[in-house]
């Protein structure tokens, strides 16, 4: 966003929100060489409410949101993903990569006052995280046993090396829980999973099922002075517009991940008490893709779906949809993921109704005497406003070029099982996180092994090219970077030669706070981390 | 043919009926005009977006966060409000009048039988059945419809019901039974047009209880997404309140000035239909 | 009128009322039955189930998406299903929410005491305000003030509730700031006594506001309507000519037997305030039954959608049973045959 600056966005806006104002949201700044102060409560607005307390045995975002308050992980991540101490103090990687030690740190308790100790990290590791959380299964998928020498002192031995488990263990990804409360029982039934016992800053001291949750400073958190604030409050309102209007009125000081309107965003931040900033979401970088189904006669054909990438402004759409909250997709990969990503002899398909037009000649489907050319249907996603007004978007500018959309609705149960389980679609757009690398969220969009009925944001466009498949297996074990990057960037090419999926925005996830919370975003994770540095300046 | 055109006459010297009247013909006006201004439809990002009213000479009423003509928007929404008002209250009263008529003219196990399903329809608060219906079967403008036509049939059932157990005790009904016409004839031909005037002033408020059952429900994002209502652009209005308030507000002021004049026709309808009632 | 002057024993009213309410039971408890049945056949409709909502939001693999079924009973066919939901309600089991990881009974009783407060508020605020509005118009009929009550009655009654609440929210939370506007209690407040009843009162002014405005146009029109009909009665009539002050014929005699129409309204009210609750508690973010049941449907919470609209509908039964038995003590006309 630093970049792209919303200049759209920044010229209609004016009188309302005053345009010297923007650059000062766009850079808010953030080394804070002030000492924090003590006190206060911080309360957070979010929605929708979670099913479970804690982050280890679901992958859901509401309590994603939570695990890392509450519990900790072995370590955490600064700016730039580079592994920090937490739980664990320390660690040895062996030089084939099949042997991972972590030296803990010593006099850490539970918030029942138990010791915190490896035998946790063994139980959470295997019984846990590598059974029920829904990415742990794979992140964990190599490692064979945890090995206990002391109580400081535990080694992960792996069957193959796994690179991307070094970066999946902070709080909110891979909580460490209490072998003590979960041992000998049903995990998933255990009461202690709405009635948490971690070793994190804050301890649950109120929950209202749906409605709020309440936590309180741990006194005897291991970083010795944090956290700073007494009470952590958060709030599950339903209605984006409330959530905007109470953050105006003070009755919230802050919300992640982008959850009130765009229009809202660029208006508060614009105010002297709030600042926005896009930080701390470094892992979750998402695209907003639309598939075409390619078992469709019409959309099997390649050169109507080119004819789809010409008619649609995907700028357009980046600055009235997102507000200017993303970057235009220039393939399958979001530029988040540096080195890998490129745009370079990426086909880019600029906005040209007449190509389009003609392309729609070429394949064979010239307009009938009422000049339509043939009728489709189109299903947003049904999370949030932007999926609908996209497609809203799309179907007009089809209407251009002659082709008929009817855009269907669904909620997220029906959406799922037309989309991946019947197949009974034409066209369809969805978010999906692409991951802090591709072989997390990008790959399963493309690869044809992902083909499978049933399984949600899979290869539901049904893309099977033995080229891009052969690329994609050897990126998941290339290790030379430099390989790997190459693999990817052709893999880049192909795809968008082949447009089996057309790639519309990559999002950008905002926290908007009042500038009296400080310090929510010190590190790579955001408030979706542990919140431990939070102070408020009042 | 004399009794009507007084009837009519009544309506015609009633000021709020008139007033009602004029409301109700000017948005329907604006239904029937919407293609002829609008042929490119309510859909076309025309403009700049979020124009003010009056900013451009070519947006009248300016334009929504995507650059729509809010003209365009609230003409082709008026066609949607009303057509769903008017659909959903003719299929309310065609499933009410048959369930309240066969309840009334049947009394026994029948009665007995369609009053309890009746009971049970009433009890389902009907918002919550009708978000249910949508969001089970998924939006459009045929479930919409549905939805409010399967919670609204039973206030009109129970009206015909109580009309025909009045009306079946009458002479000229025994008359005709003994003469040999079919129940279904007597229930269609004699009974039926003798209980007509609470129908039509039932009408008047179904309708407009519908248009506000639909915004509703476009509201909360469960309305046709083909089709632009008054509802569904006050609901994508929403998140722009702070930023441009007109765009929710020009939809609501048509919302509340139809389901107005309907209540004033529905009111006029009344005074002039049961005439006793205004004699007292 | 002649009946009601003789008083009759007791004993002969109370076998009746004893008849007529073992009836009334009956009957409820068949369409409660039926109740259940319509909501479970029409949620069969709903396209994917909660496992399909859950694998939407969460990383699942197609063999656990199976085993999760099975655990939850959801690979049954649907008429075994409903055999099992019938066979635990009658045991007063409304089943487990897997959404809340927690049995439906709780997730209700936690939802339940908003959604009452809320709409036995809305019921007194517009019960009181809609009658005192009548009244005054219809004891001045045909002036200016009657004239402007009307009007803003029937303003009152065209305008949608979410209209009224985002206004509200605008005017009273943002804009003036006097209100909170979100949620029922400043949480994490720890408030107790006075305190947390102000609390309480303050955010509930709103979502209130915004729930009753239809009501009181409906009870203003209701009530100005019965009292001019009353008012031409023979017994107001006679009070008024023995001389009984007119604030005592107006408030006494006229308004108790006005109050009968209103007293059915109100029962009619208390279940379309619970769905049109839905809008304001989602304006307002308020936990509600209503706010539960719209969640469920699109998370194919069945058990939990079944349940909130099961406890509605037996609530629109208990009221109606109530408004039935005020009517007995309104109107010793009323018979209860």
């Amino acid at each position: 966003m630093t970049k792209n600056l919303p200049l759209t966005r920044r010229n209609l806006l004016k009188g309302v929100v005053a345009a010297s104002a923007l650059p000062m949201i766009l850079n808010a700044p953030y080394a804070q060489a002030q000492a924090a102060k003590r006190g206060g409560t911080l309360t957070i607005v979010s929605w929708p409410a979670p099913t479970y307390l804690n982050s280890g045995i679901t992958t859901s975002g509401p309590e994603t949101l939570l695990g890392g308050k509450m519990f900790d992980g072995l370590v955490d991540y600064d700016i730039g993903y580079v592994p920090a101490p937490a739980l664990a103090e320390s660690w040895d990687i062996s030089e084939d990569g099949l042997t991972i030690t972590f030296h803990l740190r010593a006099g850490v308790k539970w918030h029942d006052g138990e010791p915190f100790t490896s035998e946790d990290v063994a139980f959470t590791i295997m019984e846990i995280l590598k059974v029920h959380h829904g990415r742990g299964r794979s992140t964990f998928a190599n490692v064979t046993e945890v090995r206990t020498p002391d109580e400081l002192t535990a080694t992960l031995v792996l069957s193959a090396p796994a690179p991307a488990l070094m970066k999946a263990l902070n709080a909110s990804e891979s909580p460490m829980m209490p072998a003590h409360i979960y041992a000998g029982a049903d995990i998933m039934e255990n009461p202690a999973n709405t009635a948490p016992i971690g070793t994190g800053a804050y301890r649950l001291a109120e929950y209202n099922r749906g409605e709020s949750i309440v936590m309180e400073a741990n006194p005897d958190y291991w970083d010795e002075g944090k956290p700073h604030i007494d009470k952590l409050v958060v709030r599950y309102v339903a209605d984006g517009s409330t959530r905007a209007a109470m953050l105006e009125t003070g009755e919230a000081d802050l919300i992640a991940s982008s959850l009130i309107p765009p229009i809202e965003i660029l208006r508060l931040g614009a105010m002297p008490e709030f600042e926005v900033t896009q930080r701390g979401y470094e892992v979750s970088s998402s695209m907003h893709l639309m598939d075409f189904n390619l078992r469709h006669e019409i959309l099997g054909n390649k050169l109507v779906r080119q004819a789809f990438a010409h008619f649609i402004d995907r700028d357009w759409i980046t600055q009235n949809i997102w507000f200017g909250f993303g970057q235009t997709a220039t393939g399958p990969m979001p530029p988040a993921q540096g080195d890998l990503y490129t745009a370079e002899g990426v086909p880019a398909y600029p906005y040209d109704l007449e190509r389009a037009e003609a392309l729609l000649d070429e394949a064979g489907y010239p307009r009938g005497d009422n000049g339509i050319r043939f009728s489709l249907f189109i299903d947003p996603l049904p999370y949030g406003e932007e999926p609908l007004r996209a497609s809203e978007y799309i179907k007009q500018q089809a209407a251009e070029v002659g082709i008929e959309l009817a855009i269907r609705t669904a909620d997220m149960g029906g959406f799922v099982k037309r989309i991946y389980g019947d197949q009974d679609f034409d066209i369809s757009t969805f978010t999906g996180s692409a991951g802090i690398d591709p072989t997390i969220g990008v790959h399963r969009f493309y690869w044809s092994k992902n083909i499978r009925p049933g399984v949600s944001f899979s290869n539901g466009s049904g893309y099977s090219n033995p080229e891009v498949d052969a690329l994609l297996e050897q990126a998941t074990v290339e290790i030379d970077p430099e390989k790997r990057a190459e693999l990817y960037h052709t893999f880049q090419r192909l795809v968008m030669e082949d447009v089996p999926t057309l790639p519309l925005t990559a999002t950008e996830r905002v926290t908007i706070a009042r500038i009296a919370v400080k310090d929510h975003t010190p590190r790579a994770i955001g408030p979706f981390g542990t919140l431990a540095d939070v102070w408020l300046d009042r | 043919m004399m009794a009507r055109t007084s009837t009519l006459g009544r309506f015609l010297r009633h000021p709020m009926g008139l007033a009602g009247l004029a409301i109700l013909l000017v948005a329907v006006a604006m239904a029937a005009t919407a293609n002829i201004f609008f042929p490119d439809g309510p859909w076309k990002m025309a403009g700049r977006p979020i124009l003010w009213p009056g900013q451009n000479p070519d947006f009248p009423l300016g334009t929504d966060m995507m650059g729509r003509d809010l003209l365009a928007g609230l003409l082709y929404g008026a066609r949607v409000s009303l057509l769903v008002g008017l659909a959903a209250a003719v299929a309310s009263i065609v499933a009410g009048t048959v369930i309240g008529a066969i309840a009334g003219y049947y009394p026994g196990w029948i009665d007995d039988a369609l009053m309890r399903f009746t009971d049970a329809v009433q009890t389902i608060p009907s918002f919550l059945a009708a978000v249910v219906i949508v969001g089970v079967i998924g939006p459009s403008v045929t479930t919409v419809v549905l939805s409010i036509a399967v919670t609204s049939w039973p206030m009109i059932a129970r009206l015909v019901r109580a009309e025909f157990l009045r009306l079946r005790k009458y002479d000229f009904v025994h008359a005709c039974r003994i003469m040999g016409m079919s129940d279904a004839r007597i229930m269609l031909t004699q009974i039926l047009p003798n209980c007509l005037s609470p129908i039509i002033v039932a009408s008047s408020v179904l309708v407009a209880t519908a248009i506000i059952v639909e915004s509703g429900l476009s509201f909360l994002g469960l309305g046709d997404p083909n089709v632009i209502s008054w509802g569904a652009i006050i609901g994508a209005g929403r998140s722009a309140l702070r930023v441009a308030w007109y765009i929710t507000m020009l939809p609501s002021v048509a919302i509340v000035l139809t389901v107005l004049s309907l209540n004033l026709i529905g009111d006029a309808l009344n005074d002039v239909l049961n005439p006793r009632l205004r004699q007292r | 009128m002649a009946d009601a002057a003789v008083p009759r024993p007791a004993a002969d009213r109370l076998r009746p009322a004893l008849r007529f309410l073992g009836r009334r039971l009956l009957q409820a408890l068949i369409v409660m039955l039926l109740v259940v049945l319509l909501n479970f056949s029409v949620l069969q409709l709903a396209p994917g189930d909660m496992i399909s909502v859950l694998s939407g939001s969460s990383d699942m693999t197609a063999e656990q998406m199976v085993s999760l079924r099975a655990q939850y009973g959801l690979d049954q066919p649907w008429l075994a299903r409903l055999g099992i939901y019938l066979f635990n309600l009658a045991q007063f089991d409304l089943g487990y929410s897997f959404r809340n990881a927690a049995p439906v009974a709780t997730v209700i009783a936690e939802r339940f005491p908003t959604t009452l407060i809320l709409v036995v508020a809305s019921v007194i605020v517009s019960l009181t305000v809609g009658t005192l509005m009548g009244v005054v118009a219809a004891r001045r009929a045909g002036s200016l003030a009657d004239l402007v009550l009307l009007a803003v009655a029937l303003v009152f009654y065209a305008t949608p509730s979410f209209v009224i609440a985002i206004v509200l929210i605008l005017t009273f939370g943002v804009t003036l700031g006097w209100l909170p506007i979100g949620g029922l209690v400043t949480v994490g407040a720890g408030l107790t006594g006075w305190a947390w009843l102000a609390d309480l009162v303050a955010h509930l002014i709103l979502p209130v506001i915004a729930l009753c405005t239809f009501y009181v146009a409906i009870y203003a029109r209701l009530a100005r309507a019965s009292m001019l009909e009353v008012s031409s009665l023979d017994y107001v009539r006679t009070a008024r000519a023995k001389g009984v002050p007119e604030w005592r014929v107006v408030y006494v005699h006229a308004l108790r037997n006005a109050l009968l129409p209103l007293v059915t309204m109100a029962g009619l009210q208390v279940s379309s305030l619970i769905g049109g609750a839905i809008l304001v508690e989602t304006v307002f973010g308020l936990p509600g039954m209503g706010r539960t049941a719209y969640d469920a449907i699109f998370e194919r919470d069945t058990n939990l959608l079944l349940g909130v609209m099961f406890v509605s509908a037996l609530c629109v039964v208990l009221v109606s049973l109530v408004v039935d038995l005020l009517y007995v003590l309104l109107d010793p006309r009323v018979s209860l045959e």
